[in-house]
């Protein structure tokens, strides 16, 4: 039942992101020629420019903070918190759902590419292998759950509707910038960048990453099981 | 009062995207010399200056937060419950559509000055100059580029109720607008705001010196302010049509 009650509270936010990504993976094969002519890499590299490496990462990244917000005190400004903290439940419980539901939803969404690029590819005769979908998809998954997880722990800590995915949104950026100072260069910090890691599987970031996640969770489930509403 | 409404409703949100603005602004220049540290290349002051505020991370900032700066309004005001009382003021729905845009536009064109105002005043201070003209000439195209992106925001929310889904919508609106303006059959009718904010591939840009040379492209800024002013009167329309 709490599984049911966060997937309805997201769920038009997800469908509108699985619409939008199998937009883009329909655009860089099937429509792709309208975009202007190809490289020497054909289709692999109009993929690569507007899906892994381009507008539809972005696009991603940004739907990953809208995943991420709710929450609690979410529902103290809407007036359904009293209804939500009365069901027979933990609020850790209740988070954990929030979770589990937010990163379910992350990782579908990261294997659109997966299930759309091969055989949409192969129609115009152009294959774009399975196992570079999937390790891009790894890597998607791995970043977006981390965004989540920063809009899941600031919109526990902010009231106002949209103070968070602009605060989250805000950080993003500015991490950005930062990974991009020539001293922290070499460790490729940049989300976006490791998002895009075309040559090997980074483990260690996305190791550090998931650890990260983890403890980025456990904030927002300590703040907002200590939270007086 | 209204205004006040309006104020207080987007207050949080204003405040942190120009305390973000502001600062990162002041950064930039102070830290300039540090720009060696993130360009490939050696970089004149004035090209620093476009390529980190007018062309790359500020901008991209901006172009969100204007963008969410647009949603809210009635539809919000149902969910939260508070719809019937702004709708029992004595004011007509004409009103508070308007007086929401019009506090919505104030903020993002102080977002916009916001650089024009810091760069120039603060550029001194490091031993550089940046020109005001230039800096007044960019704040003016990204206030026209910023209500543009904000109409989009106001627009999805007198539309769609749910809870962020007006500001998904828009989002997605200004991504899909961002990817259609590429098309070379699009780019030819259709301004490409991005492009008019900074000035990439414009005649009134030059690319050599990272200046806006020229008059603007007055024609442009005319017809989006007319788009913009009639997706206002449009919002009005249909918000004086729904029920609550």
């Amino acid at each position: 039942m709490l599984w049911y009650k966060v997937w309805q509270e997201s769920r038009t936010r997800f469908a509108i992101a699985v619409v939008v990504l199998a937009g883009f993976c329909l655009l860089a094969t099937l429509v792709h020629r309208k975009l202007g002519p190809l490289g020497s890499g054909g289709v692999t590299s109009r993929i690569h420019d507007l899906i892994y490496s381009g507008t539809a990462k972005g696009t991603f990244a940004v739907l990953s903070i809208f995943l991420g917000l709710g929450g609690l005190v979410r529902e103290r400004a809407r007036r359904t918190l009293t209804f939500t903290l009365a069901l027979p439940v933990t609020r850790l419980q209740l988070i954990r759902t929030q979770i589990g539901v937010g990163l379910l939803q992350l990782a579908l969404l990261s294997l659109i590419p997966v299930s759309l690029l091969p055989p949409l590819s192969q129609l115009v005769h152009e294959p774009f292998p399975l196992s570079n979908t999937l390790h891009y998809s790894l890597l998607w998954f791995v970043c977006s759950s981390f965004i989540f997880a920063v809009a899941y722990l600031l919109s526990a800590i902010f009231e106002g509707e949209y103070t968070a995915a602009v605060l989250c949104y805000i950080l993003l950026m500015l991490q950005a910038l930062l990974a991009s100072w020539r001293p922290l260069r070499p460790y490729r910090l940049n989300l976006m960048w490791t998002m895009a890691e075309a040559s090997r599987m980074p483990w260690n970031r996305l190791l550090m990453l998931a650890l990260l996640t983890a403890a980025v969770f456990a904030l927002a489930a300590w703040r907002t099981q200590k939270q007086d509403f | 009062m209204l205004w006040y409404k309006a104020w207080r409703e987007s207050q949080a949100r204003f405040l942190l995207s120009g305390g973000t603005i502001a600062g990162l602004c002041v950064a930039f220049v102070v830290f300039h010399r540090e720009s060696a540290l993130v360009a490939d290349h050696a970089q004149t002051y004035a090209e620093y200056i476009w390529r980190i505020v007018y062309k790359g991370y500020l901008r991209e900032l901006f172009v969100l937060l204007a963008l969410l700066l647009g949603v809210g309004g009635l539809l919000r005001e149902r969910d939260y419950g508070t719809a019937p009382f702004t709708l029992a003021l004595p004011v007509s729905r004409w009103r508070l559509i308007v007086v929401r845009a019009a506090v919505g536009i104030f903020e993002v064109t102080i977002l916009s000055f916001l650089p024009a105002v810091v760069l120039p005043t603060l550029s001194p201070l490091v031993g550089e100059v940046y020109p005001w003209s230039q800096a007044w000439q960019f704040g003016l195209l990204w206030s026209i580029g910023g209500a543009f992106l904000f109409a989009i925001g106001f627009f999805a929310s007198i539309f769609f109720a749910g809870e962020y889904t007006a500001a998904v919508v828009a989002v997605l609106a200004m991504l899909t607008y961002s990817v259609a303006v590429e098309f070379p059959v699009v780019e030819r009718y259709v301004p490409d705001v991005h492009d008019l904010m900074s000035g990439v591939g414009r005649p009134y840009f030059r690319p050599d010196t990272y200046r806006l040379m020229g008059p603007l492209p007055w024609t442009t800024l005319g017809g989006l302010l007319f788009l913009v002013g009639s997706s206002f009167v449009l919002a009005a329309r249909l918000t004086e049509r729904q029920d609550f």
